[in-house]
């Protein structure tokens, strides 16, 4: 459990993590909350040459409202985002989704950022970013670039990310109107992780119709994906009990499951239609 | 850990199969392939640098065709050793075109030890399957030129 | 004696130190120029070792010295204490040379200035392994090739049977004989420190000093010395705090001997550290036996024989106690129950993987796991209530000492008084009444009983293979504070409070004055160690009567001091008293100390030293009781209740027994519900970190009711029984009928451990074809 020899820079600001990673290529990695690299590195897993540390930059951290947006540093600790009153008022998935990781130590040290950048298939993050929709705000030596949720997480252990960008911020859209939210997740008696975990947004209207549905599910695939059968089977129906077990049942359509000694593909594909159902019929709830 | 998958190539049959049995093709198409020598007949030796995301290692790699039947059939067999531990692996590659697309149909076993095996369960699947697609995204390209 | 202190929840006068990080483990433990070892090891379960490559490793940066198993020909190999008949007895080198035989083998040490240059240059060594077929299933390794020890030409370890009676005509005249069988999983005992050795040799004086997370620094300086062919008294064992060991640390291990071995050769201190995914390859694994079950039963729910045939698996090698284990088993094949006739039958195999060997309960959960399954078959069979069929078959209190068909008399017991008192704790009728409201609502509720009994303080010598007997030495110094010398060197228990307490009653002072020192061969006299839930009940009463001792001899002096007649001395409340005449026990231990008057014939001094041996095991009994649901759509458990009544005997600290008791039903759960150590059939161990591998946390954990029922042992003059393996013993089968109750609408009657939440919903979906 010892990691292979390495160089540590601790950057001071955005622009000089950016010209060390262009100066170091391949053989650097960030360093945020250490909560998954360090692991990998101390079972040499990993072996980065040099480590740059983010975690002393001024101004990573912050959660602020702007517009209808909520700007969340990358440097965000998942404790954070979990205890914030103002999340939990305009974005209680986010809050919902931060509670569910790990135990309070790694909440207290563990960011938001590392851990959508790291894109461990089981990480709670991805299903809450793709339900809500974010955009990703990553820096490098030519300027910023956003990347949709959608098209960030690209396979496992893989994001959009170009080498040589660092992620800076997450603009979470905030909904209008009468929403629900809620993030359920299947833990997984060891590491914590989700086996399956499902993130709703969902919109209603004046009805009680569901308007809009936007269904993130991680735990279950190489990488996180949205649940497009699923919100496609919402939308438009009061949802109700029987439309959300519909709905649900629709959740890991033309998905491949993992299968691990813990979990069948089979099982797996059986607890994201639980888990969806459950998520879906929580999220209404809460739509007031 | 058995292995199965389809992949389908917009290439015709024949330069698919030349491509798949051409080392300096494969060194191309291998994920983090660094390095492929013929050693003899059928068998080539292969540096690997081989990872998903942050998770890197180098491996020594023998990697041997057998049961070769152009251009529809042959097995590839191939044995890896490295820091995070060894990979092993056999299967059979089988192709069939259709309308100018080959279908390649892949059926083998493989196993991981070390390191890969006992802290790497949950993942060596997903990436096994992310190393085949990366593969047969790059001979598709190459099988196109 | 007055108790102010013992039978009271005095707090651990361990804790302050240890919660503030004050306490002093072996990795805490720091000398100059020492030198760090990291081992290369195997990365196949079975292989030959065609070449050993070090010369870049030998050349790198801090590199000191490299060894091989070509290299340590004159240390001898891992001891095994325990002898069967017929038992073959493969040679476990501290380096494997020519063969690796599971995933973790030690093949090479790295010697370097620090820890991480060590690994980095074992990272460099280059081992050409030939992958051999290995043998990873128990039923498999007993039928034949390929072999584990070719030199056997069998992978079968020994075979034993044991049991009285004529199982065969019990069977006969039963009405029917139920039969089942049953996993007890391979275990990780995970202690929280793993292990660690620091060796220091002083060339000059000859003398060696093995600081090491142990359980058994007496045993260990014995066996290295042996090992290593040095004299037993040039060997100093010193066991600093130890964070947990659950029997992991009842071993001497490879590592311990080599890193004498290797101070010995450099002159200088080496420490080595076992990493977590070390502890996981190569220290000790427990249970690992698949048995066949058989039961005889009468219409009436009596049970009339009991016959198991297990295959136990050894592993690669035997540690201190593995071939023992099973045996162990086979003795507590009776549970709390009369059966006239038991038989178990023992193929123990060799498998490419990690020696098994004592883990919290060694081979008496296993029996007891089998035992009360065993109970609730019957139960199912003939449709009768779990708790009838276990009354049906205990023993009466008036038969005590209780003769078993397993050979053991046990000490004494009430279990009808637990049983009660569980139920009534537990509202037993009530649950009932509740089971049915939720069956009737669609949810799947089980209620689990078990009712054990176990055996502990290990014991008479004849049952154990280095000396069943406890040491304690105690003196009062010259300034009057009380020092306590015990063999049983604990690993977490509290034996400074609990044996602390003891002293404190016994002489009449403050708990503050008496300081308990345990855990170094050169200033504790010999002593056995802490296992087998002994401490208190051997090493504690070795304690008590050396107090005797001290106290008779504080008496006859302070006759002679206040010039009366011995007879009319009486000690109470740390005074000598005769008449008017009164001295503090303090007073007399200086005069002792001083010794300018002293009786004719006295010697000076205030000291004694007792060796306790038992003339039989303690049996220490209980009834847990719990309540499950099982999550119809997801096959999750959820714990409602847990009601444990246990019977330790005496009790010497309810905060120590209670923080034993949920300790132990803890690990039970992490049996019952979550751990299971996998290789796979190339011997590839895919549980290699607590990210797979699933201990139990305070989250799974229900609120546990506990309680007591206190019958005295008459086996030692504390009344005390043990109990440091009860909880997980008791509590084991008592998760898993739970479970099984649950499922009993959908017809399962038996389930394997651990119950993985895929496995029910499979039953419940009715995709399976698992259920019996």
């Amino acid at each position: 459990m010892i990691p292979t020899p390495f160089d540590y820079i601790a950057a001071k600001s955005l622009d000089e993590a950016v010209a060390l990673l262009g100066k170091h290529g391949e053989a650097a990695k960030i360093l945020a909350g250490g909560h998954s690299l360090v692991p990998a590195m101390k079972l040499r897993l990993a072996q980065p040459q040099v480590l740059i540390d983010i975690s002393r930059i001024k101004d990573l951290a912050y959660i602020r409202e702007e517009g209808n947006s909520l700007r969340v540093g990358a440097m965000t600790t998942h404790y954070a985002l979990e205890s914030s009153k103002r999340v939990r008022v305009v974005s209680p998935l986010l809050a919902e989704c931060a509670a569910a990781i790990g135990d309070v130590q790694v909440r207290n040290r563990g960011t938001i950022g590392g851990s959508v950048v790291h894109a461990d298939p089981a990480a709670d993050w991805p299903a809450a970013m793709i339900a809500l929709r974010v955009e990703m705000v990553c820096a490098g030596a030519k300027g910023e670039r956003v990347i949709k949720a959608d098209d960030f997480f690209v396979d496992l252990l893989t994001t959009a990310i170009a080498p040589g960008e660092v992620l800076r911020e997450i603009r979470i859209p905030l909904s209008q109107g009468r929403t629900g939210q809620s993030y359920k997740k299947v833990r997984h008696p060891a590491s914590g992780f989700a086996v399956v975990g499902v993130a709703v947004n969902l919109g209603l209207d004046a009805a009680g119709k569901c308007a809009n549905a936007s269904i993130g599910v991680t735990g279950a695939a190489a990488k996180a994906f949205r649940a497009g059968g699923a919100e496609a089977a919402l939308t438009g129906k009061p949802p109700d009990a029987a439309v959300a077990a519909a709905a649900a049942a629709k959740a890991a359509d033309r998905q491949d499951m993992n299968s691990d000694l813990y979990a069948s593909a089979e099982y797996r594909r059986h607890l994201v239609e639980v888990t969806a159902r459950r998520a879906v019929l929580a999220a209404v709830g809460a739509a007031k | 850990m058995r292995l199965e998958g389809t992949h389908e190539l917009h290439a015709p049959r024949d330069k698919v199969f030349a491509a798949l049995t051409d080392p300096q093709v494969l060194a191309r198409c291998i994920p983090g392939c660094e390095s492929l020598e013929k050693q003899a007949g059928d068998v080539y030796t292969a540096k690997l640098s081989a990872g998903v995301g942050a998770i890197k290692g180098v491996f020594q790699a023998t990697v041997r065709m057998a049961d070769m039947r152009p251009p529809e059939h042959y097995r590839l067999i191939v044995e890896g050793k490295g820091q995070p531990g060894f990979l092993k692996g056999s299967g059979d590659m089988d192709l069939t075109e259709k309308d100018g697309i080959t279908s390649i149909h892949y059926v083998g076993e493989a196993s991981v030890g070390g390191l890969l095996a006992s802290v790497g369960q949950r993942m060596v699947e997903s990436a096994a399957k992310m190393l085949a697609g990366k593969f047969f995204s790059a001979l598709e390209a190459e099988a196109q030129k | 004696m007055a108790t102010k202190y013992v039978g009271n929840r005095v707090k651990r006068t361990e804790d302050p130190r240890l919660i503030q990080g004050l306490g002093h483990y072996v990795d805490d433990i720091k000398l100059p120029d020492t030198l760090h070892v990291a081992f290369v090891r195997s990365i196949y379960g079975h292989a030959r070792i065609t070449g050993v490559d070090a010369s870049a490793a030998a050349k790198a940066p801090g590199v000191v010295a490299v060894y091989t198993g070509k290299d340590i020909g004159k240390i001898g190999g891992v001891p095994c204490a325990s002898d069967l008949p017929e038992m073959k007895k493969p040679e476990f080198l501290v380096l494997a040379s020519n063969k690796a035989l599971f995933v973790g083998h030690a093949i090479a040490a790295v010697v370097a200035t620090d820890r991480y240059l060590a690994k980095d240059a074992a990272d460099m060594i280059q081992v050409d392994y030939e992958e051999l077929p290995a043998v990873t299933e128990e039923v498999k390794a007993a039928a034949g090739a390929p072999y584990v020890h070719e030199q056997f030409g069998t992978n079968i370890a020994y075979k034993l049977t044991a049991g009285e009676g004529d199982i065969a005509a019990a069977f006969r005249s039963s009405d029917k004989v139920i039969k089942q069988r049953i996993l007890n999983q391979r275990l990780a005992p995970i202690a929280m420190e793993p292990r660690g050795v620091l060796a220091r040799y002083y060339p000059g004086e000859q003398e060696l000093t093995l600081w090491s997370s142990t359980q058994i620094p007496h045993l260990m300086r014995t066996q290295v010395a042996l090992m290593l062919g040095m004299p037993e008294n040039r060997l100093r064992v010193i066991t600093p705090e130890v964070g947990g060991g659950f029997g992991s640390k009842l071993n001497v291990y490879a590592e311990e001997a080599l890193l004498g071995w290797i101070s010995m050769q450099l002159g200088q201190p080496v420490k080595w550290i076992e990493s977590r995914r070390e502890n996981f390859q190569s220290t000790i694994h427990g249970r690992a036996q698949l048995g066949d079950l058989e039961i005889g039963i009468r219409k009436d729910g009596t049970v009339t024989g009991l016959r198991y045939n297990v295959f136990a698996d050894m592993g690669a090698y035997y540690q201190l106690l593995t071939p023992a284990i099973p045996t162990l088993t086979g003795l507590m094949l009776s549970g709390s129950y009369k059966i006239p006739a038991i038989q178990i039958n023992v193929t123990a195999v060799f498998t490419n993987k990690m020696s098994t060997d004592a883990y919290r309960g060694a081979g008496r959960p296993e029996a007891t796991y089998v035992v009360e399954r065993a109970m609730d078959l019957v139960a199912a069979e003939l449709g009768m209530d779990p708790v009838e069929v276990r009354r049906k078959n205990f023993p009466a209190p008036n038969e005590f000492p209780f003769k078993t068909a397993t050979g053991l008399f046990y000490d004494s017991g009430d279990y009808v008084l637990a049983l009660e008192k569980a139920l009534k704790n537990a509202d037993y009728k009530k649950l009932g009444e509740e089971q049915k409201k939720a069956r009737a609502a669609g949810r799947l509720v089980g209620i689990g009983v078990s009712t054990y009994v176990e055996i502990c303080a290990l014991g008479p010598s004849a049952a154990l293979p280095a000396g069943g007997w406890e040491s304690a030495t105690v003196r009062i110094e010259p300034t009057g504070t009380v020092t306590v010398l015990t063999g049983a060197s604990p690993h977490g228990q509290g034996q400074e409070t609990s044996f602390a307490q003891i002293a404190g009653d016994e002489l009449g002072v403050s708990i503050e004055a008496v300081t308990v020192i345990h855990g170094d061969t050169s200033i504790v006299q010999y002593g056995i160690g802490t296992f087998g839930s002994r401490a208190t009940a051997v090493g504690g009463t070795a304690v008590f009567v050396a107090l005797q001792r001290l106290k008779e001899k504080a008496s006859k002096l302070a006759a002679h001091l206040m010039g009366v007649d011995p007879a009319t001395v009486k000690f109470a409340d740390g005074r000598f008293t005769s008449g008017a005449k009164s001295m503090a026990i303090q007073e007399v231990a200086l005069h002792a100390h001083l010794a300018k008057s002293l009786p004719e014939g006295m010697e000076p001094g205030l000291s004694a030293t007792y060796f306790f041996e038992p003339k039989n095991f303690t049996f220490p009994f209980g009834t847990h009781i719990c309540i499950a649901e099982v999550d119809k759509d997801t096959g999750e458990i959820t714990l409602q209740r847990y009601i444990a009544v246990d019977d330790c005997g005496r009790v010497i600290n309810p905060l120590l027994v209670d923080g034993q008791v949920q300790g132990g039903i803890v690990q039970a759960l992490g049996q019952a519900f979550y751990e299971h150590v996998v290789y796979d059939e190339n011997g590839q161990l895919l549980t290699g970190t607590l990210m797979d591998y699933a201990l139990p946390r305070a989250t799974n954990c229900p609120w546990m009711e506990l309680d007591r029922t206190e019958t005295p042992s008459p086996v030692n003059p504390l009344g005390v029984k043990g109990v440091g393996e009860a909880g997980t013993i008791g509590a084991t089968p008592c998760l898993v009928n739970a479970v099984i109750d649950a499922l009993a609408p959908l017809g399962v009657r038996h389930l394997d451990m651990p119950l993985k939440p895929e496995t029910l919903w499979r039953i419940i979906s009715g995709n399976s074809a698992r259920s019996a």
